[in-house]
């Protein structure tokens, strides 16, 4: 129960920042637009805190106990959760940095692996072609833009795409 | 008599069958890949189109259209991750029927209910498009913000279990939809000086995180524990509605395929609002078996019936007034402009053979889906068969392209992963995910036409209660809105 409490109060927090930011909006200089930047954001956000208050009474009330793996460290499914966020926000940094390629080769090693796979020679199949086709299919066939890394990487990927 | 004779031959002949073919295929494999879309897929063609007959380049982007509008639900059903924005209601009973094992059904079902919706909407298109057309033009602000509300009471089937905390998952969708420059009167809001938030959040990234991103967290936790075998043993292959079964079911196919086309009629509304709102009419009913959101059949047909049935409703502002009905179709636009015709009230009277050859290559595209889904769906079932650990990065892969490749921009991977965190959280939480989704593609239209309408009307909101079309479409609105909890009433009463 206190976890979704917390949960409710964190999106309540969100929602007066919202609200706040959403008061000192500029009016407009037209008479007509009665609503102005700021009139429908307050509306929104005044109904999502009403909304809030009536979830967390209820929350309160009902005393549901909720279990969230990935906050329980202990348990290894939390650990293989927790691991493959912190996994996918490295991917997600390095693609900027190291490039498509490389980044999906090294994501699809490493994923598989922090989620319990164990049989190597398959998993070097599976991510090297699975990143060749991607980079033909998307970078080569249908021209979709891929990310490039930066410097050498990016120098070495126009190779490729 | 003669045109009827032309057309027929302008369509049936080997290379243009040939051409509705290809069109329809390479329309579904984008669609089917999270990363292109159909407007892509249509500008992929366009350079082979320069040297052809006009009739042959139009049937072929129209086939495209059609392929791509059902493609996007065989990502969505198997995978999670819809393909197309159109597909994204698809999701919500396709997916937890794979998981039940019944992916080939489900898949029978979207194949069935897209061809079906397309071939409602080519007749419609056919016989009735310049009184439509007209009768589209009517729609204004008003009507615009009573269509968005119809879309947003969807909520109240969606949210089903918990009403008051899909009510706060929508708000939460709206506000993310506010950020970004107000494109009223220019003010820039919620963007704290970053230029990659002056465009706002797309809601496709949005989507890719909430549905497919926090889903694959989901099953790093459940998969060990599991029986997987239903998944990785299933053969997916399309399983076709017998005609018996399709009766059942017939009030489903007619009512999605009825709101399809009108949206898809209405200038700039598309086919992803069409789906939603065709999702929201048909969940009402609160004891159907499966319920909403469950894997119930229904929950399939009705926005794959819509969604393909705004392919032929878009047709028909684009083809008579020039105006057109949604992205694709302004695509498709682009193209007539380019092979040298003008779209527009003269072009039913110079080209008359041109609205019949789009008809037949409608039906003939329509019928081809069955085709085309096979093929396609054979290759992703393979996909299924990988291991969990493969399988769930593979989804997360393709979700980063699909982000990346919108706006060749890293800002909308990092707001995909930021909304795999989101999503992950307000599963748990039971919150709506569906409905922040929901909040954030009706929001600008919403937000706008409300404001609109009040401009017009000097400061007031008169306008809304003043011109029939909205009273009508706000009185649907509100009776959607409140379907569910008055019938719920009415059952206490009587008991």
């Amino acid at each position: 129960m206190a976890i979704e409490i917390v949960f409710n109060i964190l999106i309540g927090l969100g929602v007066l920042f919202y609200l706040a930011q959403a008061i000192q909006l500029p009016t407009t200089d037209n008479p007509a637009d009665v609503l102005g930047a700021g009139g429908f954001p307050i509306i929104i956000g005044i109904i999502a805190l009403i909304g809030l208050v009536m979830i967390t009474i209820h929350t309160i009330k009902e005393k549901r106990k909720v279990d969230i793996p990935m906050l329980n460290l202990r348990s290894i499914d939390g650990r293989m959760v927790f691991i493959n966020v912190l996994v996918l926000a490295a991917y997600v940094g390095l693609l900027d940095v190291i490039g498509f390629v490389l980044a999906t080769l090294i994501y699809l090693v490493i994923a598989p692996l922090s989620m319990g796979y164990s049989k190597p020679l398959l998993l070097a199949v599976f991510s090297g072609v699975t990143t060749a086709v991607m980079t033909v299919v998307f970078g080569m066939v249908f021209y979709v833009p891929l990310p490039r890394g930066v410097e050498l990487f990016r120098d070495l990927s126009y190779l490729i795409y | 008599m003669d045109i009827i004779i032309q057309s027929l031959a302008a369509v049936y002949n080997p290379m243009t069958l040939l051409l509705v073919s290809i069109g329809v295929l390479f329309g579904m494999v984008c669609g089917a890949l999270p990363g292109l879309s159909t407007s892509m897929a249509i500008i992929l063609l366009l350079p082979f189109t320069y040297s052809m007959d006009p009739i042959m380049a139009i049937v072929l982007m129209v086939s495209c259209y059609v392929g791509g509008s059902s493609g996007g639900s065989i990502s969505s059903i198997l995978l999670k991750t819809p393909g197309t924005p159109e597909a994204v209601a698809t999701t919500f009973d396709g997916y937890p029927m794979a998981q039940k094992g019944k992916a080939g059904e489900a898949l029978g079902l979207a194949v069935t209910s897209s061809s079906f919706g397309t071939i409602f909407s080519a007749f419609v298109m056919l016989l009735a498009s310049p009184m439509l057309a007209q009768a589209a033009l009517s729609f204004q602000s008003a009507e615009y913000f009573g269509l968005g509300l119809i879309g947003l009471s969807c909520i109240t089937s969606i949210g089903a279990k918990n009403q008051v905390k899909a009510v706060v998952s929508v708000m939460i969708g709206l506000m993310v939809g506010t950020i970004g420059i107000d494109s009223i009167n220019g003010v820039e809001r919620f963007a704290f000086e970053q230029p990659s938030l002056l465009n706002g959040i797309n809601y496709i990234s949005v989507m890719i995180g909430a549905f497919a991103v926090a889903e694959v967290y989901k099953n790093i936790e459940e998969y060990r524990h599991v029986d997987t075998s239903l998944r990785t043993n299933q053969k997916v292959q399309i399983k076709l509605l017998k005609f018996s079964e399709m009766a059942k079911m017939w009030s489903s196919f007619i009512r999605g395929s009825v709101i399809g086309t009108i949206i898809g009629i209405i200038p700039a509304a598309g086919g992803s609002i069409a789906s939603l709102i065709a999702y929201g009419s048909e969940a009402q009913n609160e004891n159907a078996n499966p319920k909403f959101g469950e894997g119930n059949p229904r929950g399939i047909i009705a926005p794959e019936c819509s969604h393909n049935a705004a392919v032929g409703g878009s047709m028909v502002p684009t083809l008579t007034l020039g105006i057109p009905g949604s992205p694709v179709a302004a695509v498709i636009m682009a193209a007539f402009l380019i092979i040298g015709i003008t779209p527009g009230p003269m072009l039913l009277r110079e080209q008359p053979i041109m609205l019949n050859a789009i008809f037949l290559a409608l039906i003939t595209a329509a019928l081809l889906l069955f085709v085309g889904g096979r093929f396609v769906t054979s290759q992703f079932g393979h996909i299924l068969k990988l291991p969990y650990p493969l399988l769930g990065s593979l989804i997360v892969t393709l979700g980063v392209v699909g982000a990346y490749s919108l706006k060749n921009s890293f800002y909308d991977v990092l707001i995909m992963f930021a909304f795999g965190l989101v999503g992950y959280f307000f599963d748990k939480f039971k919150y709506s995910n569906a409905a922040v989704i929901l909040g954030l593609i009706l929001g600008e239209i919403i937000e706008n036409s409300l404001r609109k309408q009040i401009i017009i009307g000097d400061g007031s909101g008169m306008g809304f209660v003043t011109r029939p079309v909205s009273v009508l479409v706000l009185t649907v609105a509100v009776l959607t809105f409140l379907w569910p909890m008055m019938s719920r009433k009415l059952k206490k009463g009587k008991a």
